[in-house]
């Protein structure tokens, strides 16, 4: 009842991506928290995020091909299920053994670099226009910085702080995207009911 | 429980729920593509935000081009546009409507209703323009990746059945991948390229233009959203077979594939022109998967068999000579029977557009088909003898370039409008009773 009285309608299908990209960071984290070795002793584990990555691309493909309301979010959706497919495949292939180098590593950097950039092009409006204009350019920049940690564990497969930094980038962009509500002041209300429209 | 639980998850992602920031057009009077048997006294459009009217908010044209609806006003309450119409005559007529929405992007849409007539579809609403040279090359691509993905899959289960080397496995995966990625990638360009064409806008504000009347109604928007999730199924399950070497999601890939091809024989002319039936379309996916088989099947022999696997190269060519005389005879049945349905009189081959690009065409499928009946009569035979396999490298290749090329003819025609069909006589008993 709640979220069926809140104007604009809730965002839902953004909520249902951001608790999958939370999952994906407490995956992450858990990795990072026991350790590569003890996270690999059981082998379905090790495929665990790489899966979730995968799943969450290819779901993303629906909300491309059904929301078409706006060309640029039809490319903006279509481009991050194209990347999360790619990220989670090349490290579903890593796991498996079909693929040997570690810098395919560097398909996480660019997932992230390419899902920011799309957060980024797709919003038009400045920082402080509204709270999702806001959130857009949170989201885009966060993912941006961020793509220096998978980029970190090509080179350094073993550093921690690369490692935590990926898994706290998922929370973040998570949070970012339970909070992404278009019609609402920055940080003021929630409904344009509670208070004066931000313009 | 799992199961229903992961079917559950899927039901509520794609079940209609806000994923989206702007403001989006929730109901419209008259509306898309409403056939009306009075004229409308006004165009009512209603968001799922509130918005505010721009000078040109609603504009209603004729099928001359001229507007004739009166000065939007916004209706803040209610989340309405409103814009009113004097008496309209029978015709189609195109709604172009534009929105400041609240977050400040200015949404942009067309639509089109009839009065007493029926609406046509977005993509002919006043000022589009057809397809263009551009969205012949992207069919064409389109084609292209068909051919390599489901083709490519067909060739692997149906020719070389058993266990490839790394090297050609490998080979076989890139050419099948870079395939089903040009699908999804073409897909979404053509389909931007169709809503470029309909919508007339420059480009900034192109970006927020609403697709939507395009994706849900119109045959092309329908089949693009089926198509584009089916391949994207259909690129999980290559992968996975990669992933896994487990060739029965091959065969699963294949079946998905040949399945949602036929999305192309449901839109195309085959399912919209005068004359089309269910074997119209029937034929249409006889002849768009036969080629499909066939051009797919070439370049795997020129591309992974033939420089990877020599031990296969004998058995891969004598087994696909010989699925490729039943494609071909499939191939040119159903490519007869549709000329015959397309071009109602011979001369249309030499007096119209469409038969000149299909004479071309058909140019093309003769050269290829000689090709290869000079594979199948002359090479087969003399497949094992010393340098023959060198030499058909290079003819394979060569005709896979020719088959290519009958692809873009191919991709020239179905952007193309087949001439009109001629009239039925009317009875003489009616004639006399006028």
């Amino acid at each position: 009842m709640i979220v069926a009285g809140i104007e604009p309608r809730a965002e839902m299908v953004h909520w249902w991506f951001a608790t999958a990209i939370l999952v994906l960071g407490l995956l992450f984290l858990a990795e990072t928290i026991v350790g590569p070795e003890v996270w690999a002793r059981r082998p379905w584990r090790r495929y665990l995020w790489p899966a979730t990555m995968f799943l969450i691309g290819l779901l993303l493909w629906p909300v491309m091909a059904l929301y078409t309301n706006s060309m640029i979010h039809m490319v903006a959706h279509g481009s991050w299920a194209q990347v999360l497919m790619l990220s989670g495949g090349a490290e579903l292939g890593v796991v498996r053994g079909k693929l040997h180098s570690r810098y395919w590593r560097l398909t996480s950097a660019g997932a992230l670099f390419v899902s920011g950039t799309a957060f980024l092009v797709h919003e038009q409006n400045g920082w402080f226009f509204a709270r999702a204009a806001f959130l857009h350019h949170a989201l885009g920049w966060t993912l941006i910085v961020a793509a220096v940690f998978p980029l970190v564990q090509a080179i350094r497969p073993r550093s921690v702080a690369a490692a935590s930094g990926f898994a706290m980038t998922f929370f973040v962009v998570a949070v970012l995207l339970y909070c992404d509500r278009d019609s609402a002041a920055i940080l003021g209300h929630f409904s344009q009911f509670a208070g004066v429209p931000h313009r | 429980m799992k199961r229903a639980l992961l079917v559950v998850a899927f039901v509520a992602l794609v079940a209609p729920a806000s994923a989206f920031a702007h403001a989006s057009l929730q109901k419209e009077s008259p509306s898309f593509k409403q056939r009306l048997a009075v004229s409308p006294r006004q165009v009512v459009l209603q968001f799922d935000q509130s918005v505010d009217a721009l000078p040109k908010a609603i504009q209603v044209f004729t099928l001359k081009g001229k507007n004739i609806a009166g000065t939007p006003r916004a209706i803040p309450a209610q989340r309405e546009i409103v814009a009113s119409l004097p008496r309209l005559p029978k015709g189609p007529y195109t709604v172009r409507w534009q929105a400041l929405s609240n977050d400040g992007h200015i949404v942009t849409g067309v639509y089109t209703f009839g009065v007493r007539v029926a609406a046509p579809p977005v993509t002919d609403a006043v000022g589009a323009q057809g397809p263009t040279r551009t969205e012949d090359i992207v069919r064409w691509l389109y084609f292209v990746g068909l051919a390599l993905a489901v083709g490519g899959i067909g060739f692997r289960l149906l020719i070389v059945r058993g266990p490839l080397s790394a090297r050609a496995q490998r080979r076989f995966f890139w050419v099948t991948g870079i395939g089903i990625v040009t699908v999804l990638e073409t897909g979404i360009t053509s389909f931007l390229l169709r809503g470029e064409d309909f919508l007339q806008l420059p480009f900034s504000r192109f970006l927020y233009g609403d697709l939507s009347p395009l994706a849900s109604g119109t045959r092309f928007g329908q089949t693009f959203v089926i198509m584009e999730l089916g391949f994207a199924l259909v690129a999980a399950l290559i992968f996975l077979a990669w992933l896994t070497d487990r060739n029965a999601l091959l065969w699963v890939a294949f079946g998905l594939g040949l399945v949602f091809i036929s999305g192309l024989s449901l839109s195309g002319h085959s399912a919209a022109d005068a004359g089309h039936s269910w074997l119209s379309e029937l034929a249409d996916w006889v002849h768009l998967t036969a080629a499909t088989l066939w051009v797919g099947g070439l370049v795997q022999l020129a591309v992974v068999v033939w420089p990877t696997s020599p031990e296969l190269r004998a058995t891969a060519f004598r087994r696909f000579s010989r699925l490729a005389t039943v494609l071909v005879a499939l191939l040119l049945a159903a490519g007869t029977y549709l000329s015959i349905l397309r071009l109602p009189h011979v001369h249309d081959l030499w007096t119209t557009g469409y038969g000149h690009v299909l004479l071309v065409k058909l140019g093309l499928v003769a050269l290829a088909l000689t090709w290869g009946a000079a594979h199948h009569f002359i090479a087969v035979p003399r497949i094992e003898r010393p340098g023959v396999t060198g030499t058909l490298a290079r003819t394979l290749i060569g005709e896979s370039a020719v088959a290519m090329a009958v692809l873009l003819a191919a991709a020239i025609l179905t952007d193309s409008k087949p001439p009109p069909q001629p009239l039925p006589k009317a009875p003489v008993a009616a004639v006399s009773q006028r």
